[in-house]
């Protein structure tokens, strides 16, 4: 009787460890000790974020992309691959700013594939966009247990600012417990790790967050008297989607990214550069009514109105 | 055909070398005749000379058949230069192996000693007593002089020795002179080792071979400390590291390792080869057991010793450089890049990838004065090689695209700058290397590219349009 105690207060402990790990909120009596300790000790037990500066984006991120965990990016497509990793690294170079000393480089973990078919990151074009070619790695493994032993051995070495994973697509040797091994090893490390899925479908992961990127027609340059030169293209814009986070609803907003002041802007969408409407590559009606069968069977509601004829 | 080597048996039953292969069947009907290769007897030869790396780093091979041993300073680990040569000769002679051995201060005279005399140790007094009796032909000579010797009556090296040595030179060449003087240690003769001698080296025999993975890494820690001592004595750490594997039945196994900082430290040392028998783990096989580990450093630089700072940076340092020297070991050098700039505006020779393992340690790299010069925007992915790109309409002479046709899909360009003018470098491609003009464009969907074109409109041969980057 005497060592029930004892028991309880061990599995007590061990309860709130896991939570810990999880990111779940701690136990009741956990929690009371913890707010204590908070009072006491500070805001040490908070967990680290990096704001965006774009106050809707970070409301929704409850302060920020978290600086000790796995974060998803995706592109839907291969075509937008490089819309994805221009995020990727413009939070790179977000958190390389924030990081101590601004010593820490960057480690890229490449895909094969897609590096193939998109290209390789280039050290020139890295410096446009903001960030030190000299303080980023490049890392080229051949397969995909390379790609992630790479990313925990990168994540538990804390000498990076920021761990890169690019995936291609959804792989059956990379699923929920592959991700939620990565994304404790993050935590543990207390590491930023940033998992680039290239043309991949929404799969369940262990993330906190999953962005989903795609291309815009970029901003327009401005001349020093602020005006606009017309038809040129300026920096680099994104349009976010936030699939996965504690808010059901998904967030869709667009970013401009500024490579010289190393900052994201919330961009208006320019009127002239909205995508032409879907067309269809057949127009017309798609098939004669059948004459013997059933007709198909016809669209609910009515039309209120037509499309814009301009 | 001819019989190029015999058995014993054969000998016995008196067949010779350089005999046709048809009359030995006809002396010996039962004859086993097997076609001579000489690259497996290389081979063999040079798994022996592995394995006489248990003795002295250097050994070199000598013809097809033989090898030396440079023991200078390694005979009393062995008990003395007799018990080290009857150790060689016995475990030899177990593997299966019939050799014969001398040793003596000079490499002609042992070379003549045991393959013409009884081998032995050979004091430096005795030399030419030992070689007087000995045919010419031990003086390693050709075999048109040692036969001209022969006519003449000079048939023992005895002859030689006290011979005047004006008319020797005169008629048979300098030749027959140095290799005398060789054989009688007066004229120094090295022997070139086989593989470079380490420049610091440490090893553990032992008694119960080892077979598991982790008894190999904690004793190649243990070497590891030990070699600590004397690269702090030279002020040194290693940059290279070679770890050679004794298994049981005379197989040497090398695993070789870099680290991207000098290293000292035996758990570091270690760690690297951890990496390195995970990477390599199926070409080792350990079979019986492992009886001797010797830990080489191939390459060593200066170790600057630095004070660990409260900041803990030097930490940071560290923890890069232990990070790169596990991936290296593990996935090999080229895996893990970094990139430098050089001076070229050619996009593809301005970046340089090198492994890391190489520039961590020599800091910044080149500099970066490659890129002074006003340049436009570059994009963030760049293909290897550009892509061909199908421009059915564009702005003449020298305008951007209307439309393009890249992998398929057309895209319909909405926004362009450009164009910037690269001319190719002609100390490289040639004068005849065209320019190529980049555009940025934008397609109505937001994807933004970098195409250039080569040639112009209105020349020969018709300009073509390449796809080489794309922007964020």
């Amino acid at each position: 009787m005497v060592q029930a105690p004892m028991a309880r207060e061990q599995l007590f402990a061990l309860r709130e460890e896991i939570a810990r790990l999880e990111g779940k909120p701690v136990p009741a009596m956990a929690a009371a000790r913890q707010e204590a300790l908070a009072e006491r000790g500070g805001r040490d037990r908070e967990k680290p974020r990096l704001p965006l500066g774009v106050t809707m984006l970070d409301e929704a991120l409850e302060g920020g992309v978290p600086l000790d965990g796995l974060s998803e990016i995706r592109s839907s497509c291969l075509r937008d691959a490089t819309a994805s990793a221009g995020f990727a690294l413009a939070l790179s170079a977000l958190m390389q700013k924030q990081a101590t000393a601004d010593a820490t480089p960057i480690l890229w973990i490449a895909d094969r594939v897609t590096s193939m078919e998109t290209g390789v990151p280039y050290a020139l074009g890295l410096k446009d966009f903001g960030l030190d070619p000299q303080r980023f790695l490049h890392a080229a493994p051949r397969k995909l247990d390379e790609a992630l032993w790479l990313a925990e051995t990168a994540v538990e070495s804390g000498a990076f600012a920021v761990t890169l994973l690019e995936v291609k697509g959804n792989p059956a040797h990379f699923g929920l417990t592959e991700s939620r091994r990565l994304s404790l090893r993050a935590r543990a490390a207390g590491r930023p790790l940033l998992l680039l899925r290239q043309s991949g479908e929404e799969e369940a992961s262990s993330t906190a967050f999953r962005f989903l990127v795609e291309p815009a027609p970029a901003a327009i340059r401005l001349l020093p008297d602020r005006s606009m030169l017309d038809g040129s293209i300026g920096h680099p814009v994104f349009r976010l989607t936030l699939e996965k986070s504690r808010n059901p609803a998904p967030l869709s907003l667009i970013l401009e990214w500024n490579p010289h002041d190393r900052q994201f802007f919330p961009a208006r969408e320019p009127e002239y550069a909205r995508p032409p409407l879907k067309r269809t590559a057949h127009p017309g009606s798609r098939l004669s009514a059948s004459l013997n069968r059933p007709d198909r069977p016809q669209e609910m509601g009515s039309v209120m109105a037509f499309d814009q004829a301009s | 055909m001819r019989l190029t080597a015999l058995d014993e048996a054969a000998e016995a039953i008196g067949l010779r070398k350089n005999q046709a292969v048809a009359e030995a069947r006809a002396i010996c009907p039962k004859l086993d005749v097997v076609e001579e290769d000489p690259a497996a007897d290389r081979r063999l030869l040079d798994g022996i000379a592995d394995w006489c790396d248990r003795y002295t780093p250097l050994v070199a091979l000598d013809g097809r058949d033989g090898l030396f041993l440079d023991i200078t300073g390694c005979t009393h680990l062995f008990g003395g230069e007799k018990a080290l040569l009857q150790d060689v000769l016995s475990r030899l002679f177990q593997m299966g192996i019939d050799a014969r051995g001398a040793i003596s201060s000079a490499p002609g005279l042992s070379w003549g000693i045991a393959r013409f005399g009884n081998g032995d140790v050979i004091a430096d007094e005795e030399m030419e007593l030992v070689l007087s009796p000995l045919p010419v032909a031990a003086l390693r000579l050709e075999e048109e002089t040692v036969a001209a010797l022969q006519k003449l009556g000079l048939k023992q090296v005895g002859d030689l020795i006290h011979a005047p040595r004006a008319p020797l030179a005169r008629r048979f060449g300098a030749h027959l002179l140095l290799r005398l003087d060789q054989a009688l240690g007066l004229d120094e003769e090295p022997v070139s080792p086989r593989r470079p001698v380490a420049s610091l080296s440490a090893e553990r025999r032992l008694a119960e071979p080892v077979q598991a993975e982790e008894d190999i890494l904690h004793l190649t820690g243990q070497i590891a400390l030990s070699l600590k001592t004397s690269l702090e004595e030279r002020g040194a750490g290693g940059r290279a590291f070679e770890l050679v594997l004794f298994r049981v039945d005379g197989r040497v196994f090398r695993v070789a390792a870099g680290a991207s900082q000098p290293l000292r430290d035996p758990r570091r040392i270690a760690a690297l080869f951890s990496e390195r028998l995970q990477a390599v783990h199926d070409d080792l096989d350990a079979g019986y057991g492992f009886e001797i580990l010797r830990l080489n450093v191939t390459r060593h630089e200066a170790f600057d010793a630095a004070q660990e700072d409260f900041a803990g940076d030097r930490q940071k340092n560290v923890s890069l450089a232990g990070f790169v020297d596990r991936v290296s070991a593990r996935l090999g050098e080229d895996c893990l890049q970094s990139f430098h700039l050089c001076e070229s505006h050619v996009p593809e020779r301005a970046v340089i990838a090198a492994p890391a393992i190489r520039t961590l340690s020599s800091g910044k790299g080149p500099e970066n004065s490659g890129v002074s010069w006003s340049r436009g925007e570059r994009p963030l992915r760049l293909f290897p090689r550009p892509e061909a790109v199908e421009v059915s309409l564009a702005e003449v002479p020298e305008g951007p695209p209307e439309s393009f046709r890249w992998r398929r899909m057309l895209h319909r360009v909405s926004r362009s700058e450009g164009p910037e003018r690269l001319a190719m470098e002609w100390w490289i491609d040639g004068p005849d290397a065209g320019a190529r003009d980049y555009f940025r464009i934008e397609d109505d969907t937001g994807h933004r590219f970098w195409i250039y074109r080569e040639g112009l409109y209105g020349q020969l041969p018709p300009p073509r349009w390449f796809m080489h980057g794309i922007f964020a």
